[in-house]
Parts: C-alpha cells; sequence; structure tokens
C-alpha cells in the first residue's frame, strides 16, 4: 500500500540558536580559556611584588593598575579565573550529581524513601545556605577543599527536589506507563527514559548556581573562610582592595566585574540552554 | 476461534482515597474508590472483544490490570494456562510479551526525546527478539507494516501527527510480537477522519497477525465496526456481554438499551421518545447496593436495591447478562 498524501511528514523544524547562548558562550569561553592557559594571557606573575610601581591607576602597562605591593590586578584577575572557574565547578558538580540521583530514585520511587528526603529537605531549608556553609566551614577549618565540602553537603538538596518533582510529573506520562509494559527494568525506565525528559531545569539551575558558586568562593575568600590570601581569587583580591577604595579603586573593582561578568555569562548560558533542550511539539 | 486464551475470574480493584486526620479521629471508615467489582470475563483467541461504558466506569482500569501496570486487589487473571496477577520479574516480562498495549493520548504515550527508530530498537532488543545486524531491516519491517514512511525512522515523535503517533504507538507494541493486544481508547483522541484509517489499520493488523484484541472505547459505533463481541460495563462491574449484533439490536440490560438509545442518531425520524435513564451516575466511592443501576434504573424493583445480580448466561447464543428482570421471567 503507498502511503496516502496524509502520511508525509512534517518538514524538520530549523534550530536557530539564540543571541542569549551565544552570548552566554563566548563570555564563559572567554573565562575557561584564561583558566586554562593564564601564563599565556597574564604579562605578569600574580605574586610578583613590584615596589616601584606601587598602586598605580591603570595604564598601558598594568591594564588594571596595580595594587599596594605593585602586583598587576589584571593578571591577577586572569589567574583568578582559573581559580573562580574551578570553584564554579566544584561547588556545583557533585551536588548536581547527587542531587539528580536521589531526585530521580525519590520521584520515582516515592513512598518512605520520599518521606525521608522531604523531612532531610524541610530541616536544611530552614537554615540560611550560607550561615550553614560558614558553620560547617567553621567546623572543618579555612582553605578550599573545606568549602567544597560544605557547598556540596548542602547544595544538593535542590537539585533534588527539582528532578524530583519532574520526575514525579514525567512517571505519569503514557510513555512511562508504556515502558513498564514493555518489560523494561525501572533502572532504564529512570534513567534513559524519564531523566533525559526531567533534567533540562536541573542543568539550567546549575548554570544559575555556578554564578552562585562564585559569588560564594568570593564571599568565603572575602570572609577568610575560602581561598587563602596570596592566593589570586576574585573574593580575595577584592578584599585586598577594600582599604584603598577612596584612593585606588582599580585594585577591588576589576575583580568585581569580573565576578558580575562570570554571572551574566552563566544566566545568559543557562538561559540559552533552557530554550535548546526544551523538547518541541 | 472459541478457544479462551484470557480469562478473568472476580477480579476487583479499590484505589483508597486520603484518610486525613480528622476522619480518623471522627472514627469515619476509610472510604475507597470500587474501581472494578467481582468482574468476569473469557476473551476468545483471535477474537475482537470490545468493552464499552462511561467514563469513570472502570474499563481502563481493567485494561490497566490485564497488563499489570495496576496490582488486583482479589480475583484471578488466567492468561493461556497462566496465572497473571502474581508475576514478578522476569515471567512478568514474558507475559508483557504476549500480551502489550496502545495507549490513550498520542500526545504523552511517546518519549519526546526518543526517534522512532530508537524506541523500536530498544523494544526489539531488550526482549532479544533479533540479532542486532536484523535490528534495522525489522524496523522497517514494522514501519511498512503500521504504514508509517521509511524515514519515520530517524524524525522525533513531535514531527508527526496525532494520528501517525498512534500509528508509532501500534508499531512500539507490535515490535515484541505479542499475541494479545489491549487498545485503551486508541482514537479517541484523533479527529474522526483520522480515527476510520487508525480503526481499519487495527482490523487489517488483526486479520494479518492473529491477534487477540481487547478494543475499550466509549464510542459506540467503532466498538460496534470492530468487534466480534461486546462488553458493557457499569460502575466496576460488567452488565453485559454478547456478540456485536445481538447487542446492538436486542439489549437485554436496561443499561444497555439505555446506552444505545442515548448514542446520537443520523436519522430525525427515529428520534427517541423514552427516557434514556434517570439521575446522575453514582459516586464509585459510595456505589448503590444491589444492583449497581437501580437507582437509575426505569424497571427496577425491590429486589434490585437489595441483591446482586449475578452475571449468567442468557438464552442458546452466549449472550451473559446482570440483570434480576430477565432472572424473574426466564
Amino acid at each position: 500500500m503507498a502511503a496516502p498524501a496524509l502520511l508525509t511528514v512534517k518538514p524538520r523544524a530549523r534550530r536557530r540558536l539564540k543571541p542569549s547562548l551565544v552570548a552566554g558562550l563566548v563570555i564563559i569561553g572567554a573565562f575557561v580559556l584564561m583558566a586554562l592557559f593564564p601564563q599565556v594571557i597574564a604579562p605578569y606573575s600574580p605574586t610578583a611584588f613590584d615596589y616601584q610601581a606601587v598602586l598605580q591607576g591603570p595604564t598601558a602597562k598594568h591594564l588594571f593598575g596595580t595594587d599596594n605591593f605593585g602586583r598587576d590586578v589584571f593578571s591577577r584577575v586572569v589567574w583568578g579565573a582559573q581559580l573562580d572557574m574551578q570553584i564554579a565547578l566544584f561547588t556545583t558538580l557533585f551536588p548536581f550529581l547527587f542531587g539528580t540521583l536521589i531526585g530521580a530514585l525519590t520521584g520515582y520511587y516515592g513512598r518512605w524513601a520520599d518521606a525521608i528526603f522531604g523531612r532531610v529537605v524541610d530541616i536544611v531549608v530552614t537554615f540560611p545556605f550560607l550561615v550553614l556553609v560558614i558553620a560547617i566551614v567553621a567546623v572543618l577549618g579555612p582553605g578550599l577543599k573545606n568549602m567544597y565540602i560544605a557547598v556540596s553537603a548542602v547544595g544538593w538538596i535542590t537539585y533534588g527536589r527539582l528532578i524530583r518533582a519532574e520526575i514525579r510529573g514525567q512517571k505519569r506520562a503514557e510513555y512511562a506507563l508504556a515502558g513498564q509494559v514493555m518489560g523494561y527494568t525501572p533502572a532504564r525506565i529512570i534513567f534513559r527514559h524519564l531523566l533525559p525528559n526531567a533534567i533540562t531545569p536541573a542543568i539550567v539551575y546549575w548554570m544559575t548556581d555556578m554564578a552562585l558558586g562564585i559569588l560564594l568562593g568570593s564571599s568565603l575568600g572575602y570572609l577568610g573562610l575560602g581561598a587563602q590570601p596570596p592566593t589570586a581569587e576574585w573574593g580575595v583580591l577584592i578584599a585586598d582592595g577594600k582599604n584603598f577604595l577612596a584612593t585606588a579603586w582599580w585594585i577591588s573593582t576589576f575583580p568585581g566585574l569580573a565576578i558580575t561578568l562570570a554571572g551574566v555569562g552563566f544566566s545568559l548560558l543557562g538561559d540559552g540552554l533552557a530554550d535548546l533542550l526544551r523538547p518541541r511539539g | 476461534m472459541s478457544q479462551t486464551i484470557l480469562r478473568v475470574e472476580g477480579l476487583s480493584k479499590v484505589f483508597p482515597v486520603s484518610y486525613s486526620v480528622v476522619e480518623r479521629v471522627q472514627g469515619r471508615p476509610r472510604r475507597a474508590v470500587r474501581a472494578l467489582t467481582e468482574v468476569n470475563l473469557e476473551v476468545r483467541r483471535g477474537e475482537t472483544l470490545g468493552i464499552v461504558g462511561e467514563s469513570g466506569c472502570g474499563k481502563s482500569t481493567l485494561a490497566r490490570c490485564l497488563v499489570r501496570l495496576y496490582d488486583v486487589d482479589s480475583g484471578r487473571i488466567v492468561y493461556d494456562g497462566l496465572e497473571v496477577s502474581g508475576l514478578r520479574g522476569a515471567a512478568l516480562r514474558q507475559y508483557n510479551r504476549r500480551v502489550q498495549m496502545v495507549f490513550q493520548d498520542p500526545f504523552s504515550s511517546l518519549n519526546p526525546r526518543m526517534t522512532v527508530g530508537q524506541t523500536l530498537r530498544e523494544a526489539i532488543l531488550v526482549h532479544r527478539l533479533r540479532k542486532p545486524e536484523q535490528v534495522p531491516g525489522r524496523i522497517r519491517e514494522l514501519l511498512e507494516l503500521v504504514g508509517l514512511p521509511a524515514d519515520a525512522e530517524n524524525r522525533l515523535p513531535h514531527e508527526f501527527s496525532g494520528g501517525q503517533r498512534q500509528r508509532i504507538g501500534i508499531a512500539r507494541a507490535l515490535s515484541v510480537e505479542p499475541e494479545t493486544l489491549i487498545a485503551d481508547e486508541l482514537v479517541s483522541a484523533l479527529d474522526v477522519s483520522v480515527q476510520a484509517q487508525v480503526v481499519n489499520l487495527l482490523l487489517k493488523l488483526q486479520e494479518q497477525l492473529h491477534l487477540t484484541v481487547l478494543f475499550v472505547a466509549h464510542d459506540l459505533r467503532l466498538v460496534r465496526h470492530l468487534s466480534h463481541r461486546v462488553a458493557v460495563m457499569y460502575l466496576g462491574r460488567i452488565v453485559e456481554l454478547a456478540e456485536t449484533e445481538r447487542l446492538f439490536t436486542a439489549p437485554a440490560h436496561p443499561y444497555t438499551q439505555a446506552l444505545l438509545r442515548a448514542a446520537p442518531e443520523l436519522d430525525p425520524s427515529r428520534k427517541s421518545v423514552v427516557e434514556a435513564v434517570k439521575g446522575e451516575l453514582p459516586s464509585p466511592l459510595n456505589p448503590p447496593t444491589g444492583c449497581p443501576f437501580h437507582p437509575r434504573c426505569p424497571q427496577a424493583f425491590e429486589r434490585c436495591s437489595k441483591e446482586v445480580p449475578a452475571l449468567l448466561p442468557r438464552g442458546p447464543e452466549g449472550r451473559w447478562v446482570a440483570c434480576h428482570l430477565l432472572e424473574a421471567t426466564p
């Protein structure tokens, strides 16, 4: 039987990249390049003192000026990208993976697993996030590694809640029931069928969370609980310049702009990804 | 033809309703929706059995119990000599390979992120029905069988119309080479013009593949067109079961009569003057005592409100009816 005209397939819609995705990719791409090759991009060492050039304003020689030890602020911001991109990744990667796993399992199975997860969420959301993280860092001691541990211990909750809610919605869809009738194992239904349809909000949130991770890392660095001086980290850099704000504004301002720009970049990336990952039809 | 392949005995399914603390303190009994009550049914190999009834009568619940999407509360489901209601793991998988289901909603019944080819390949490979190198050929075969173009393989569900998606759903069910197909409101979400195409496809497939089909629907014309026999459900019970033409030309149960009378008539001169049914459909939370239909039945008498009529054979032509009226006048 020849297929009648009714059965011809609709032409495939062309996908256009959203400007926000392109802008986000460019900004974050630039920071990633800085993080990967700081020695190529930065003209000076981030920790080299130069007492001949202390507290100089932005010039062609020192693009972002110098600080009170004569360190080149531009070089420190570039090297800071390495650390802050690392912070963005390591404060969010474990929460994303673990939260997704727990959210998928509790969302699919429900019952007692779900009840326990619900209580844990209730307990954790009672505390302000930053206070809880600072408390854990205070117990473990300052430093990047302990900061990662503290953020991971709290951060996965958000991903778990996002995924759990999505999975609970998706598992009622008939394609999930069809999977059961097809005789597929729960693992196959959860990870191959439900999760790809449930993970988009978590990925989008992940991008925003990386921006928040940088802010958090900078905040803790500023408070002296995260990266330790003289390491070039944006929060530490801002703290370095706080005594010179009136006389040498560039020391704190440029790292601050870098944080802002990274935050905007991740947000644009998340927005663009949300559009790209949305299923059509 | 008359060999029984699927036998359902005394099947009941209850969905508990959330039980609040206030209700508990007040000592009220725990409430539950009685979706299926003591359903008895026999399906013969190779036939199409239509299951009709108003929405909420339990026909979809019955379909889902039969493929074990729902666990039954009591009663037996026997498929080809195999007790189905307790199956687990590999045995359940094997049963589901033989008894497949096509779903109602063409928009949610396909994974939006998997191409048609991926969907079919997965089913074939999970059940190890073909060697990996034979899979592409089998996919082409299945697409041709359900009347989809060969280039559908690499496309995502959103690129198809509702009717085409139902064909994909049928292809997915057929990919595991089942003997029995349960179609739950297969075409009720489709345009009338497309309904006919999909229904005719089902007829063709049944003939070609010798399938046993359970066609669950609320559209009486479709059921009449497709089915060899028809079961009428009301409030979780089967009230009448008969061969299609007998049921449609001479309905025995007052509910069946009312249902047929309520169906829209194309010929205006045959306008019905008799009141079909009175009152509202009772809540399955609180089903009436006795015959479930007695509060709305124009011919109800005293016994109907006290005693549940059993589904018993009436007449020589294999008709089963659950009604006291027919017992009173044998």
